[in-house]
């Protein structure tokens, strides 16, 4: 392939996961899913009542590398039938959307109603208003996640299938958000009554924020804060990934030779390195600008 | 009738390399710094994910550039190497972004709770672990730790991937990149979550004082694979 084309194909893959990262983050913040939602589970029973989305459907990974195996799988089925591409994608992440709208009402219903001894309420208004966003966020994750695994099979040759590819990538995007966005919400958004700057101190655990900037705090309240930093730097990570280790093959092509696929593996370490080096500025950046949180007791001692 | 003995027989160094590759995995698993629940709340050092999704996300990262290398040579060392160089670069990129929010977005240094000193910059460390937490953030050790345990992953599944791809059959090309690419996704997830009942939850590296339990996991790991590489041989070489 010409170069030029591999790298326009790869911008478009690289643009298309940064929107499916961010998308990823922010459902998981609307719905409340994955680690931070211990807290909002734990909190009734700390007799902290909420009203904020409590869908625990599985680990981010699993939930959506399911709505992106399901949409890849609708889309080959319809592609078999002769149907254009654009058109499979769609129909294949509207079907994957309707099944993640089904996955998320039915955990906050039985998870809410198993809490009825510590008096958390189940909320219809809540079910009514977030299922909807929940359900367009995972719409833009799927088809974001459903044209990259298309553009890798039908521009750059790779040879799994669709829904193969599409499982993959979803559950890398799921450790992505799991790993990086979800850390704004559970360390951050969910515990803002604590001062600012340290992690959360576990005698504090189930003590979640209930009040928003204006009324009571629900899980669209969460979504419009970690869109500020969270949902974005989700999308940094996964454009990120999708880019870099595509880069390495299409500016070094390893069909032309075998010494240049041995320098696209050079340019990956590199790139590691580099990746560390900045990792060591960042971390010797916080301990200078934030210092320490103990006195040292030998210095005070001698 | 499916000829057992004579594929087995045939495939013997099939079936070395896909347990070598398990065992990989497995061993890899330990070298990734995550925090799990925990460390979603900035209460426990590394990623605040669980360590089956984490390696999983890594390593299938690193299958996905191994298939991608595959179609256009038969190098095996090119195409180990990309599957390893993929998972390293999904690592890292998730571990340097995940920092970013420890540091930015919770406004705490990374900092271990299991050593005193970083075995690798030698910067103290208890006197940065916050009030009421394990740590918190992913300090350099258990970084170039994750990026070892991510390069382990991507390793043991392209070889994997590539030992099923060397099994005579009578399968269509397309057909049969697609169940060799789903055995190897499978056997993945068995050797990322044997590890798991070691690591419970969470562990920091190779610095943290559960990373010596590994013997037993890549044992459990060798058996496990071991089993399925057989029957893996077995039903594809007989198709």
């Amino acid at each position: 392939m010409e170069p030029l084309t591999g790298m326009g194909v790869l911008a478009l893959m690289g643009a298309a996961a940064t929107i499916a990262g961010a998308s990823e983050d922010l459902e998981s913040d609307v719905g409340s899913q994955s680690n931070p939602n211990s807290q909002v589970q734990l909190a009734p029973q700390m007799m902290y009542p909420h009203r904020i989305y409590n869908k625990a459907i599985s680990g981010e990974p699993p939930s959506n590398a399911l709505i992106c195996a399901i949409g890849g799988t609708v889309a080959t089925v319809l592609m078999v039938t002769g149907a254009a591409a654009i058109l499979a994608l769609i129909v294949g992440s509207f079907v994957a959307m309707l099944v993640h709208g089904t996955y998320s009402v039915t955990p906050y219903i039985g998870r809410s109603a198993s809490q009825k001894r510590f008096k958390q309420p189940i909320y219809l208004d809540i079910i009514r208003s977030h299922t909807p966003v929940i359900m367009g966020f995972a719409f833009i994750t799927t088809f974001c996640i459903l044209v990259i695994s298309y553009l890798m099979i039908s521009a750059l040759g790779h040879p799994f299938p669709l829904p193969l590819l599409a499982f993959i990538w979803g559950i890398a995007i799921g450790a992505i958000g799991s790993s990086t966005g979800d850390v704004h919400y559970g360390a951050e958004r969910e515990f803002q009554n604590f001062e600012f700057g340290s992690g959360l101190n576990a005698a504090n655990s189930g003590n979640i924020v209930r009040k928003a900037e204006s009324g009571i705090r629900n899980g669209i309240d969460n979504s419009w804060f970690c869109a500020k930093f969270g949902g974005p730097a989700t999308g940094l990570a996964f454009g990120m990934v999708v880019f870099l280790s595509g880069w390495i093959t299409v500016v070094f092509d390893p069909s032309i030779s075998d010494t240049l696929g041995w320098e696209a593996i050079i340019a990956g370490v590199v790139i590691v390195l580099i990746l560390i080096a900045f990792n060591r500025k960042i971390e010797v950046d916080a301990r200078k600008r934030y210092g320490p949180y103990k006195v040292d007791d030998e210095e005070v001692g001698a | 009738m499916i000829d057992i003995v004579g594929i087995l027989a045939d495939n013997i160094l099939t079936i070395v390399l896909i347990t070598l590759g398990g065992i990989l995995i497995s061993l890899g698993v330990h070298f990734v710094p995550v925090g799990g629940a925990p460390a979603a709340m900035a209460q426990a050092t590394g990623v605040g994910t669980g360590t089956v999704q984490l390696a999983a996300g890594a390593g299938l990262t690193g299958l996905v550039t191994a298939g991608f290398m595959m179609n256009v040579t038969d190098n095996m060392g090119l195409i180990i190497a990309s599957g390893t160089i993929g998972a390293m670069i999904m690592i890292s990129v998730t571990m340097l972004v995940g920092q970013m929010m420890y540091v930015y977005g919770v406004g705490c240094p990374p900092a271990s709770a299991k050593v005193k000193y970083d075995p690798i910059t030698k910067d103290r460390q208890d006197l940065y672990v916050s009030q009421g937490t394990e740590g918190h953030g992913v300090p350099t050790a258990s970084y170039i730790s994750g990026i070892i345990g991510g390069g382990l992953g991507g390793l043991g599944g392209s070889m994997i991937y590539y030992a099923l791809l060397s099994i005579d059959n009578g399968l269509p090309e397309a057909k049969f990149i697609g169940i060799a690419s789903i055995f190897a996704v499978g056997l993945f997830f068995v050797n990322a979550v044997i590890p798991s009942y070691n690591i419970g939850g969470t562990i920091e590296g190779f610095h943290d004082p559960k990373f010596k339990r590994f013997p037993n996991a890549v044992l459990a790991s060798f058996i496990a694979t071991f089993l399925a590489a057989i029957m893996g041989v077995v039903a594809i070489g007989g198709m």
